[in-house]
């Protein structure tokens, strides 16, 4: 169970103080698919780094599984994105000259996964996000953004993580592709109890989550659903 | 993909980069490499200079030196006596013989012959008959310093040049220095009186003798045991035999032509020199040394020594600052992918532990371009600090070990041009001056192992701390200012 209690994050700009997370508090429960809205700059990425202990916020405070980030030192905070955290990022963020398999493995050998298993397994989840085998030896910088996409998502899923936090995950799919990324991301969720926060601007996905943020000016508001979406 | 090969890829990321990175590093290493084995050569010249010549008194009787002057001849007594001297380590006694080749009519005596009388001055050498023939002609100088003492009108027969021998008390020339013995073996028991010879390269071709031979030296058999090379032409032109054998030949059992005084440490050489000369007196003995000079001459060569670790520190010092910029410089390009890292989970001493290993391929090719480039250049480089350094007290030496033999006066010396410090038993100071700057300018480096590996190791000493620093600050950042930065 992941709780966010009163989050506040503030940047100095000059004279200017501007806060994208302003007093955010909300709770999501275990196994749980959840979805972010809200305009561009409206600071739905900076929310979710908070969550992913990629940064610290200004105030307030995040538990996961009853342990508090804002009290632990920064070796915990990177085993607990190492263990607990599947990251997509919006840009990718793949390192350009591993190939799509090694980038899948890095996660796992950070954690001591034993080569031939990190293998078979990065192969596995490269099948599983619909990448061509004929491009799981190729460097990432020589994929297409779509290709990317489904890689970095491969990466997030790597160490069986508890929690997956996706930026814009189907942003740069193709709508067959996008359906069976968001049904991956579902059946995570519903068969291995994998809590799943997506941010994004496509509101047929955010539809299909089971809970709906909207995020204004670092508020953040839950919109009333009507019935299950599993 | 592991670490190691992670960061290999990524040292081969920009080939042309790498390419120039390994040159500029492989100039800087290959010349601390060659600054540190010329301070290696020089050092290891330092303590053979040390070893050999810097720590050796010459001990002469009072008022006499080879040729020249009177008063008493030294005793084995007072080889003692100098030996019981604090901080001497041996003393070593000679007997300086004069051979002359028989012509038939030998009387088979000792001779103690003075100038006019056809040997040339007799001071402490005796005169003795051989079968052998000089290796040394006598041509113009030969035969002018025979003419010296005549009326000048008269014609003088064409003469034959004497042979040196000298009877030593340990395996060393008269000037304290180690026999390079080429063929055979040296005498074994120096302090006892065997029929048994060691004969120079020289005089050994020129009367066919090997090891093995036979000669006479007063009608008495000796078997030459081994051939050495002195170095010198006048050198080779001579004979040792044991200290107590050329003392029976010379029918003084109790003389000694000179003694060679070695003393523990260069430092000790001017207290002991006054020790021997006061336990000797100076009514029967002359005490003097080498090592003043020399020491100019090893302090030159400290001085060299110095500048070489300098310039090893300075070149070690630019290898590891260019090492470290061009580290700040690969960081600074791959921030976002040190924060990336960071956000999938990779602990700090991953990520610096991955740009170590991506400094370490860089500065292994530079090393292994380094290395080369060193066995190459050092002995230039060496040289080229010796030659620089060392002309003055080169130049200084040189003339110091001629002047022995320039100031002897014409006619004193019965023989072709004596080099350096003439005959044996004349001080023995040419030799160790005259060599100088054969010594100094004979520094020769080599890439040893074991000064190679010191190098390099020293170099990804450098290299380790270049990359880690400027990796770990990086990752200690929070991943999202990397990230957001970009």
């Amino acid at each position: 169970m992941i709780v966010v209690k009163d989050l506040v994050r503030q940047f100095k700009s000059g004279d200017r103080t501007i806060k994208p997370v302003n007093g955010v508090s909300f709770e999501l429960e275990k196994g749980s698919l959840a979805s972010i809205v809200g305009k561009s700059g409206s600071g739905k990425s900076t929310l979710l780094s908070l969550l992913g202990a990629l940064d610290k916020p200004t105030s307030g405070d995040v538990v996961v599984d009853g342990v508090s980030l804002a009290g632990l030192p920064d070796g915990k905070l990177t085993e607990y994105r190492r263990r607990d955290i599947g990251f997509v990022f919006q840009q990718f963020n793949l390192i350009p000259n591993l190939s799509a398999v090694d980038n899948v493995m890095l996660p796992m050998e950070f954690a001591g996964v034993r080569k031939a298993a990190r293998l078979q397994r990065a192969k596995e989840l490269l099948e599983q996000v619909q990448l061509d085998p004929e491009k799981h030896s190729r460097r990432t910088n020589r994929l297409s953004g779509g290709e990317q996409q489904r890689v970095a998502i491969a990466r997030a899923l790597a160490n069986e993580p508890k929690l997956i936090l996706a930026d814009e995950p189907t942003g740069n799919l193709d709508e067959q592709t996008g359906e069976h990324i968001i049904e991956l991301l579902s059946s995570l969720s519903r068969d291995h109890n994998t809590t799943i926060l997506v941010v994004t601007h496509d509101r047929s996905l955010a539809q299909k989550t089971e809970r709906c943020f909207r995020l204004q000016q670092g508020r953040l508001t839950e919109e009333v659903r009507t019935g299950s979406r599993r | 993909m592991s670490v190691l090969a992670r960061s290999v890829g990524n040292a081969f990321r920009n080939k042309i980069r790498t390419a120039a990175v390994v040159a500029v590093l492989a100039v800087a290493i290959g010349l601390a490499l060659a600054m540190l084995v010329a301070n290696q050569a020089v050092g290891a010249k330092v303590q053979e200079l040390n070893a050999s010549v810097g720590t050796t008194l010459t001990v002469n009787p009072a008022g006499g030196q080879g040729f020249e002057g009177g008063g008493e001849p030294l005793t084995t007594a007072e080889a003692e006596t100098a030996a019981s001297v604090a901080n001497v380590t041996a003393v070593v006694g000679t007997k300086a013989l004069r051979l002359q080749t028989s012509t038939g009519s030998t009387t088979g005596t000792t001779q103690q012959v003075g100038p006019g009388g056809g040997f040339g001055p007799g001071g402490q050498q005796a005169t003795v008959s051989t079968n052998l023939t000089a290796a040394v002609d006598a041509g113009t100088l030969g035969n002018r310093n025979n003419a010296s003492g005549s009326t000048g009108t008269t014609t003088q027969p064409a003469r034959t040049l004497p042979i040196t021998a000298t009877g030593i008390g340990a395996e060393v020339d008269s000037t304290g220095k180690a026999l390079d013995i080429t063929s055979g073996t040296g005498l074994g028991d120096y302090s006892a009186s065997e029929a048994k010879a060691l004969v120079g390269t020289s005089l050994a071709e020129k009367n066919n003798l090997t090891v093995g031979s036979t000669f006479t030296i007063q009608d008495k058999t000796f078997t030459v045991a081994g051939i050495f090379d002195a170095g010198t032409t006048f050198g080779n032109n001579a004979v040792y035999v044991t200290l107590p054998e050329a003392q029976t030949l010379a029918e003084t059992p109790d003389e000694l032509s000179t003694m060679i005084v070695t003393v523990n440490s260069m430092e000790n050489v001017d207290s002991t020199k006054n020790a021997v000369q006061d336990a000797l007196g100076t009514t029967k003995a002359d005490v003097t040394q080498g090592q003043r000079n020399l020491e100019t001459a090893v302090s030159s060569l400290d001085s060299v020594k110095n500048i070489s670790l300098i310039a090893f520190i300075a070149a070690l010092a630019t290898a590891g600052i260019i090492i470290l910029l061009i580290m700040v410089m690969l960081v600074r390009e791959r921030r976002r992918e040190i924060g990336v890292l960071k956000a999938i989970g990779a602990r700090n001493r991953t990520i610096g532990l991955q740009f170590v290993l991506e400094s370490l391929v860089l500065v292994a090719l530079g090393s292994v371009v380094g290395a080369v480039i060193a066995s190459l250049a050092s002995g230039g480089i060496a040289s080229a600090l010796i030659g620089s350094n060392t002309t003055t007290t080169a130049a200084t030496t040189t003339q110091r070990g001629g002047g022995l033999a320039g100031a002897m006066p014409n006619g004193a010396v019965p023989g072709g041009g004596v080099p350096g410090g003439g005959f044996p038993g004349a001080g023995g100071q040419g030799g160790p001056f005259g060599g100088a700057s054969q010594l100094l300018t004979s520094v020769t480096a080599s890439v040893s192992p074991g000064v190679l590996a010191a190098g390099i190791a020293a170099v990804f000493a450098v290299a380790i701390i270049g990359a880690l620093v400027p990796a770990l600050l990086t990752a200690r950042i929070r991943p999202i200012e990397v990230l957001r930065g970009e």
